[in-house]
């Protein structure tokens, strides 16, 4: 019965947001008074909700602190959270929603496929998005109003790469990753980045971002005996290959991007399995800074839960958001994204300088996984 | 022919696990004629009922998945206990009913475990057994031998007790089980517990081999179903062959077809069931609407 209901107020509620013309909504005026009205929207139910929760508790913990501390200008931020259930139809609905309601930013979301598909809509009701996504199509589309708190997938395998090939003389390099829009980006990326440097995989594998079987393609690996296995998945599925291509007694070296450097790739495949895999990421542990401990414990006293990295680049994000909104006085549009690409801020994850296309950072460093934590690889 | 057989392993692995699944479904639908689209929901609390336990005591896995087993037996017969009013009276809401459970069991378990998940450690600590080039991973033996036996279990239960034997007459005509004093309702139940402790058998064999979270019986509850299809929807024997064929055809497609795998998996399915629709061991189909 409430089924029913609800699904016939979403069917309502879609028929009018679709009604809405575009960036024809009554955006807040200059000078205004009352709350800034920030929209964070991050997927809260559904498979990818983990990543959703934290990057909501990374964004709310700079506002909340921004707040405190007296607001923008004295006036408080207000900020709401939706849930987009890691669904870009959901997100394109809820881009509409918030153009017509007023918001004067968007943070979040996590996913590539959601920002990507919201990005035309924002870019209309000149909406600035500081988005989580690192896929290389955010960045191709030139969109003055989308920023990437992270770097793309290409900055990440460029410098795993350049570890790799350049610094540790690997040539025999086997590729494993899912045709998901995540695993997609680093295939392509790692990919490219190996053809610069004249090396040929000696095996590329693509599984589907459901599979949990690995035995068909991990043999196959095997008789090509690897030094390097590269895996392009997200955070459990690097696991259960990884898990895997031991018990198949694949002896290479793991490498990938960020989602081997978490506590979720290294228990899933087990401590000892996951000992030395290498690891590209802008954000390698919560001790590898002062400021990194700092924000790590601020976190923990908040949430009671470790911080990492979907948190601290929200919060980067979320940081960056605030200082742009200081300088404009509150003021959206065009003036707050403009803001917002001046801003340089020594942030957690790195320098932030944005780029034409929107980019944040442009460099990421290399980790090795020891004991299930990450920690810097010394300089060679 | 090491890539062949490497590949086997990991089909009839999961093959296994699908085909307990599946087990699961037919013993449902062949006493009630209902499909219970909250198996795979079940299966998950399974996992996670047995991962708990397992990492919070550390006694042996096999009283973990006791536990488990125990606690999703009572989980369906709870659901069962719900539906019983509609039995026979609107056999639409009953599938719309299941589907609401498996929705509060997903709900629930974020509720209680939080959205992230947990891996759970191999429960058998010895490393893989190597024939000839081929690894054999200790843990997927004691799936493969703990799945046969609770098939083994479950068919003496069915042909050699007097409960099992009503419940096969339950499943044959409920009007003249009636008639010659069999409580539809006792069996209905049964069905329930046997087929959520079937999932929970699966989800806490499947537990240390995946990663435990929230949405894990999406996938499981759906590769169970299509093996069920498979198999010959109803029948157990069936189901054992669907389980162990879908494992297996999902493990080649895997090899052969790279990212088209699963819809290759998934045509050939199609196919199948085209050509044959009522699955390989089919039988006349119950309906009770």
């Amino acid at each position: 019965m409430s089924f029913a209901r609800s699904s016939i107020a979403a069917a309502a509620f879609i028929a009018l947001a679709a009604c809405a013309p575009p960036g024809q909504s009554a955006a807040p005026e200059a000078g205004a008074t009352g709350p800034l009205k920030i929209a964070n929207i991050n997927a809260q139910s559904g498979q990818l909700s983990s990543l959703g929760q934290w990057e909501h508790k990374g964004v709310k913990l700079a506002i909340d602190e921004a707040n405190k501390a007296g607001g923008v200008n004295g006036r408080q931020i207000q900020l709401d959270l939706f849930d987009d259930q890691g669904d870009p139809t959901i997100g394109t609905n809820l881009a509409r929603k918030i153009a017509s309601e007023g918001y004067i930013a968007m943070l979040g979301t996590a996913e590539s496929a959601v920002t990507l598909a919201m990005a035309p809509i924002l870019k209309d009701a000149k909406i600035p998005n500081i988005t989580s996504g690192q896929s290389p199509k955010l960045a191709e589309l030139k969109s003055p109003f989308l920023f990437l708190n992270a770097p793309t997938s290409v900055t990440f395998d460029e410098t795993l790469a350049k570890y790799l090939v350049d610094d540790k003389g690997h040539k025999k390099i086997a590729l494993i990753s899912n045709n998901g829009a995540y695993g997609a980006g680093e295939h392509d990326a790692f990919l490219a980045a190996l053809k610069s440097r004249n090396v040929t995989p000696v095996a590329d594998e693509i599984v589907t971002p459901d599979q949990k079987d690995f035995n068909a393609n991990l043999a196959k690996i095997r008789e090509e005996e690897p030094e390097v296995l590269f895996i392009g998945a997200e955070e459990v599925q690097s696991g259960l290959i990884a898990k895997q291509a031991r018990e198949l007694g694949i002896e290479a070296t793991f490498a990938g991007g960020a989602p081997m450097g978490t506590d979720v790739y290294a228990t899933t495949a087990g401590t000892e399995t996951a000992e030395d895999s290498v690891v590209s990421s802008p954000y390698l542990s919560n001790e590898a800074s002062d400021e990194i401990k700092a924000f790590a414990a601020k976190y923990k006293a908040a949430y009671g839960e470790d911080a990492r990295m979907h948190v601290a680049k929200a919060y980067d994000g979320a940081s960056i958001l605030i200082e742009a909104l200081k300088q404009t006085g509150g003021e959206g549009g065009q003036k707050l994204a403009d803001a917002i690409r001046g801003v340089k801020r020594a942030g957690l994850l790195g320098d932030y300088t944005f780029d034409a296309n929107g980019v944040g950072i442009h460099e990421t460093k290399i980790g090795l996984v020891k004991d299930g934590k990450v920690e810097p690889e010394a300089a060679s | 022919m090491q890539v062949f057989l490497q590949t086997l392993i990991g089909g009839v692995t999961f093959g296994a696990v699908y085909a307990l699944v599946a087990m699961g479904f037919s013993i449902v639908y062949r006493t009630m004629g209902l499909v219970n689209f909250a198996h795979g929901s079940v299966v998950m609390i399974g996992a996670y009922a047995a991962s708990t336990f397992y990492l919070a005591t550390q006694l042996p896995f096999a009283v973990a998945i006791i536990v488990a087993i125990t606690v999703t037996g009572l989980i369906g017969l709870i659901i069962e206990r719900f539906l019983r009013p509609l039995e026979n009276k609107d056999f639409t809401l009953m599938l719309i009913g299941t589907i609401g459970f498996g929705a509060v069991l997903e709900a629930g378990a974020v509720l209680i475990w939080g959205a992230t998940g947990h891996a759970v450690p191999s429960p058998v600590a010895t490393g893989p057994i190597d024939l000839a080039g081929i690894r054999i991973p200790t843990y997927n033996l004691v799936v493969i031998a703990v799945a046969a036996a609770a098939t083994g279990l479950l068919a003496l239960f069915l042909q050699r007790t007097k409960r099992g034997a009503a419940m096969q007459a339950v499943a044959m005509d409920h009007q003249a089980a009636t008639a010659v004093g069999i409580h539809v309702g006792r069996s209905n139940a049964m069905a329930f517990a046997i087929g959520a402790g079937l999932a929970a058998l699966a989800g806490s064999l499947i537990g240390p081999m995946l990663y435990v979270n929230p949405t894990m019986g999406g996938t499981l509850g759906i590769k169970g179903f299509a093996a069920a299809m498979l198999g010959g929807f109803g029948s157990m024997p069936g189901a054992i062959v669907g389980g162990l064929a879908f494992g297996l055809l999902d493990a080649f497609a895997a090899g052969n077809f790279q990212e088209y795998s699963e819809l290759v998996t998934f045509l050939v399915f199609a196919v199948i069931v085209m050509i044959r629709p009522t699955g390989i061991f089919g039988e006349a189909t119950v309906n009770r609407a």
